[in-house]
């Protein structure tokens, strides 16, 4: 059981600097997910708390020690890698039992603690078997399981879901937020599906580009993202942007042009920005409305595509005065269909605006 | 195998195998001869290939059985042959442990660690050990001879010599091993790091044990290096009871006799040892050794 703390961490790889600066608390028993794009860093900051990537400025603790120079070993944690990394050479028990082994744990002990384990994930009759013995969802248990039998103070997981197939992938995730419940241990868990990160983290922590971009609960960041990027990152289908100009702020809402000139009113405070200002209009596919009539704060398109998913319909319907396409979640009653001339209803309190700078404008409430 | 064959494709495996024979035969062809010549009373380089009568003469004196001389007498060989291959057997077994043991840990820093000048040193082993041995003969007998002013264990005439000389020349073990380590991911080794292994238990426990099949190559090939090494063998050792097999066997060719029959016995007998060693060896030639660490 252990929190953890960063500050100002920064790593580079000679020239190239991949985090620039991480400032994060974690608190104890905490199930933090890091999401991003592939590439943003979340590996390289996972690989920095286990130690296996030295900390090129700034502060790590774990527990409320300092753990910059202390090695891998002593840190109180265990991962799991993106590739499992199983002890090919040694059966699925002596796998799991190998952390303890090296930590002089008598036989006895060590043998009840593989078995509770393996007891929790279900594989006990695989204890006998070689990893090349297993199959894919099988081996990811095992590696979970060489991590639970150490009881670290902290479990750091990278991305452990990213290879199995969709179903197991459900399954899997559910036992992860299970075990986390049972076991009440700090869980740091890196991903970039954004479904994974909103079922199961208590925070997410949303980086890009080597910066955290906003930490918070799933649903905070679905309702207040801090800014375009972690707006359009976090939900599924994505957000979507229109580029619009100022018309005119007031203390009740926004109004904008939308590239066609179609005037729209947002329930956000835009004082202080001048009249004209280029800003970006955000709203969720399941928030914009699609009707055959014109009503107030409409804006005229036509339908690309309709998706028809069963209980859902997606319809990819042209930008207003841009090549773009907006999604449009919609029930199957609707009866639109491609070509037709729809009217997009953008609900002032579900319409959410980027500044200058991309950063979101204060809604009113 | 009951994949269909096309009909052409039957004439191309009979080719094949036709010329596999060939190749087979060719390259059991000199083994026979020397066979053949072990087995032939006199000593005559050249005759059938299958001896008209038998004599087991050769083998008698190869193997140190006293044999009836022409007077009535029993006469013991004169020269040592099992005692040779025997030293031949240490100094090989030896050397090819300690380079085994250098070689392993080296190309775990080169192919695992970071430090300054590795590219430069990597490149500098190889370059050094591209000379052939006989132009480093003279400082080897110096060198050697030097040292056993100071160390008598390592000095000229002792076996230890040659086993340290034999152990220098590794760079080309070196490069295979870590060959072989960078193919092994270096995840599993960081799973040990954070399960709490030190470096030292990491190489030992995990990466070892992974990369069996190479250490053995090794080690066979260091050994059939040494029972087949003549140069070094014979500027460092002289004394009769010192010699290894490949260094004596230059005395069954006198410059007035060549005795082809017992040397070919002889040479028989140390190709024993390299049999032996291989057969022990290959039980752990097998591939696949990693596989299942990752994701499947
Ligand atoms: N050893 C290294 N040397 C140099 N650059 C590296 C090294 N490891 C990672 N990088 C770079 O750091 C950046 C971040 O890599 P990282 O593996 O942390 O990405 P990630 O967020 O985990 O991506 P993914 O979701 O694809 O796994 C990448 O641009 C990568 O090229
Ligand atoms: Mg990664």
């Amino acid at each position: 059981m252990a929190n953890l703390q960063f500050k100002a961490l920064r790593k580079s790889f000679g020239e190239s600097e991949i985090l620039h600066g991480i400032d994060l608390e974690i608190t104890d028993g905490e199930f933090i997910v890091f999401v991003g794009p592939s590439g943003c860093g979340k590996s390289t900051l996972l690989r920095c708390i286990a130690g296996l990537e030295e900390i090129t400025s700034g502060e790590l603790f774990i527990g409320g020690e300092a753990m910059n120079d202390v090695p891998p070993s002593k840190r109180g944690i265990a991962m799991v890698f993106q590739s499992y990394a199983l002890y090919p050479h040694m059966t699925v028990a002596e796998n799991m039992a190998f952390g303890l082994k090296l930590a002089g744990t008598s036989k006895v002990e060590t043998a009840a603690a593989v078995l509770r384990a393996a007891q929790i994930l279900q594989i006990e009759p695989l204890l006998d078997r070689r990893p090349k013995a297993l199959s894919g969802g099988q081996r990811q248990r095992v590696a979970i399981g060489r991590a639970i039998v150490r009881k670290p103070g902290v479990f750091l997981f990278d991305e452990p879901l990213s290879n199995l197939d969709a179903g197991l992938r459900v399954q899997m995730r559910v036992e992860l937020a299970r075990l986390h419940v049972d076991l009440r241990t700090t869980m740091v868990y890196v991903t970039h599906d954004q479904v994974e990160a909103m079922t199961l983290a208590n925070r997410i922590v949303v980086i890009n580009q080597g910066r955290i971009e906003q930490v918070g609960t799933p649903l905070e960041l679905y309702h207040h993202p801090a800014n375009r990027f972690v707006a359009g990152f976090i939900g599924s289908p994505r957000m979507n942007f229109l580029p619009c100009t100022l018309a005119s702020a007031a203390e009740t809402g926004a109004t904008v042009h939308l590239a066609d000139g179609t005037l729209l009113t947002a329930a956000v405070d835009a004082r202080g920005l001048a009249e004209g200002a280029a800003l970006t209009l955000g709203i969720r596919p399941e928030r914009l409305l699609a009707s055959r009539t014109a009503s107030e704060n409409t804006a005229k398109s036509t339908v690309i595509v309709a998706e028809h998913l069963g209980d859902t319909v997606f319809l990819y319907v042209k930008s207003p005065g841009s090549a773009e396409q907006l999604t449009v979640k919609t029930r199957p009653e609707d009866p639109l269909a491609m070509g037709d001339e729809v009217h997009l209803g953008f609900p002032a309190h579900h319409c959410l605006l980027f500044g200058p700078d991309d950063r979101t404008l204060p809604r009113i409430l | 195998m009951a994949i269909v064959i096309e009909k052409s494709q039957r004439w191309r495996v009979f080719a094949a195998h036709a010329f596999l024979i060939v190749l087979c035969a060719l390259v059991i062809f000199p083994l026979l001869m020397i066979i053949s010549i072990s087995l032939r009373p006199g000593n005559f380089a050249t005759g059938s290939l299958i001896p008209e009568t038998i004599s087991l003469e050769h083998w008698r004196f190869a193997l140190g059985i006293p044999s009836m001389g022409p007077d009535g007498q029993m006469i013991k060989p004169d020269l040592p042959v099992l005692l040779w291959l025997w030293n031949s057997v240490k100094v090989a077994t030896l050397s090819a442990a300690v380079a085994l043991l250098l070689s392993t840990s080296a190309a775990y820093a080169f192919a695992r660690m970071k430090f300054a000048g590795k590219k430069a040193a990597l490149v500098g082993l190889m370059l050094m050990q591209m000379f052939p041995t006989i132009l480093a003969l003279i400082a080897i007998h110096s060198i050697f001879s030097r040292l056993g002013h100071t160390f008598p264990l390592v000095g000229i005439d002792s076996p230890w010599a040659l086993v340290l000389a034999y152990s220098g020349g590794i760079s080309l073990h070196i490069w295979t091993i870590k060959g072989y380590y960078e193919t092994i991911p270096a995840e599993i080794e960081e799973a040990a790091t954070v399960d709490g292994a030190t470096p030292w238990q990491a190489f030992w426990r995990v990466l070892l044990p992974m990369a069996l099949p190479i250490l053995m190559v090794i080690f066979l090939l260091a050994f059939i290096g040494a029972v087949n090494e003549y140069p070094v063998a014979s500027v460092l050792l002289r004394s009769q009871d010192k010699l290894t097999l490949a260094a004596g066997m230059k005395q069954f060719l006198y410059a007035q006799k060549y005795l082809w029959g017992d040397f070919a016995a002889a040479s028989i007998l140390s190709g024993l040892p390299i049999t032996f060693v291989f057969i022990l060896a290959q039980r752990w030639m097998i591939s696949g050794l990693t596989s299942g660490a990752n994701k499947g």
